[in-house]
């Protein structure tokens, strides 16, 4: 309850809707940076800002920011991969990646969180290979619910078979993860020496 | 690109569905939603259709702007009719190919069910076509206003996707830029090795960051110096007016809830 009441700074508010923009940015870097098509799949920084919007602004903010994000995109802006947006965005299955980014910024951010300050490149790649982990649960369980409800998908769509599409993406997800841990504490770094965030907080 | 960022997909006009208040496109979207379900026979099939057309035909949009709206989900739409078409064993058998067969329940459940996405995603999508995300923002903020009685943050989310809708482009100019100078200081970001792109997106990500943070606390300093205080009592830039044609649009939602439950079978 005293969370929820907590005064809203306004640098929090700046600072959330900055971290939803950058996802934004991150959806679709490779229109600016075509050189992370790589082997012909566009790769999308989201995952990272998410882990970053955790680390950075904390597990209630982290997840504050990625609501903001979802909700902007499905108002309207063409916010999500490949510049999609609006409310028609919720019935298509992969709405639940971007669901579950909510949920892997809390996380991520409790996890670094726990690590009093001053991280470490390990704590940073757990926080990233957890949040792909949830991303991965909630977005295929997400999909499976959507085509078994919205498709009304008879049986021979079965749990197993949604798993299987995502067997696919997984092994460069987890190269990714590892690489978006070794980054972060670059970022996180920076920010924490150029920002002056975290003295109003202290 | 730039430009469609701001005001996402919304089509520029002054029908009468632009001119509704969003709250009201909002709460008939909302009860839409609910309706669309309740739709299980050609008769009320054909309601629901000739009320989502009219709606198109009254906002005055080209039909070619919807239509290119369902493209993105014209996927899932061909593949649940077929699971349908295939699956669904009720009914005389149409065809029969091989050990296949087609029957005539299947390929009308397929109708239905591809009928009543199709019809969901396009009032969606006029939705999008006829309101910029910031004014949805302001109806459903003054929607939900309800629910700061009960410590929902309502006011402070919206503002914060104001401001987020407010940067989104000014990121993108400042992404195009970070790449320009980090380029000009021999950074390559056309190719190259693996590794060399990582560092290259490193080269990218710490300015872009360290300048959205500048930028977020240049912004907050702006508005505590004019006394920045939360929802209470804040005055409006952008005011909504609910007038009678709102009242009207929901009404004849209403009246097609009812007819869909008593035509239904």
């Amino acid at each position: 309850m005293e969370e929820t009441r907590r005064k809203w700074r306004a640098l929090d508010l700046t600072l959330v809707g900055m971290f939803a923009a950058l996802m934004a940015i991150g959806a679709n870097i490779t229109s600016w940076a075509p050189f992370l098509v790589i082997g012909g799949v566009p790769i999308t920084l989201q995952t990272f800002f998410c882990v970053l919007a955790g680390a950075i602004l904390g597990r209630r903010l982290g997840a504050v920011a990625m609501t903001v994000y979802m909700l902007i995109g499905l108002f309207g802006a063409p916010v999500f991969a490949q510049f999609s947006g609006g409310f028609g965005s919720v019935v298509r299955p992969t709405f639940g990646f971007i669901i579950s980014f909510i949920f892997a910024a809390y996380v991520t951010g409790w996890i670094i969180e726990r690590g009093n300050g001053n991280p470490s490149v390990a704590r940073f790649i757990a926080a990233t290979i957890a949040g792909m982990a949830i991303n991965y649960l909630i977005g295929t369980n997400w999909m499976y619910i959507a085509y078994k409800l919205w498709a009304e998908a008879p049986k021979g769509f079965s749990y197993a078979l949604a798993w299987s599409w995502m067997v696919v993406p997984l092994p460069k997800d987890i190269i990714l993860s590892v690489i978006a841990g070794i980054i972060s504490p670059r970022v996180y770094m920076s920010i924490r020496k150029s920002a002056s965030y975290h003295q109003h907080v202290a | 690109m730039m430009n469609s960022m701001i005001i996402g997909k919304y089509v520029p006009g002054d029908s009468v569905i632009h001119r509704m208040d969003p709250r009201a496109k909002l709460l008939v979207i909302f009860i839409y939603v609910f309706i669309v379900f309740l739709a299980n026979n050609s008769a009320t099939y054909a309601i629901l259709s000739v009320f989502t057309f009219s709606l198109v035909v009254l906002s005055r949009i080209p039909l070619s702007f919807v239509l290119k709206g369902l493209k993105p989900v014209i996927w899932i739409v061909a593949i649940t009719f077929l699971l349908h078409v295939f699956m669904t064993k009720e009914g005389d058998v149409l065809y029969q190919i091989g050990s296949f067969s087609i029957y005539e329940g299947g390929v009308k459940q397929g109708v239905f069910i591809s009928l009543r996405f199709l019809l969901l995603i396009m009032i969606t999508t006029l939705l999008t076509l006829t309101t910029t995300p910031i004014e949805v923002t302001d109806g459903v903020e003054s929607l939900l206003g309800p629910l700061k009685k009960v410590h929902v943050p309502v006011h402070e989310l919206a503002l914060m996707m104001s401001i987020s809708l407010r940067f989104i482009p000014t990121l993108m100019e400042e992404t195009e830029k970070i790449i320009k100078a980090q380029t000009a200081r021999g950074v390559d970001f056309t190719g190259g090795p693996f590794s060399e792109r990582i560092k290259a997106i490193v080269s990218l990500l710490v300015p872009l960051f360290i300048s959205s943070f500048k930028r977020a606390e240049e912004l907050a300093t702006a508005m505590e110096a004019r006394g920045y205080r939360g929802g209470e009592g804040r005055t409006k830039f952008r005011q909504l007016v609910w007038k009678w044609t709102d009242t009207a649009f929901l009404a004849a939602v209403l009246v097609l809830a009812v007819v869909l439950f008593a035509l239904r079978s």
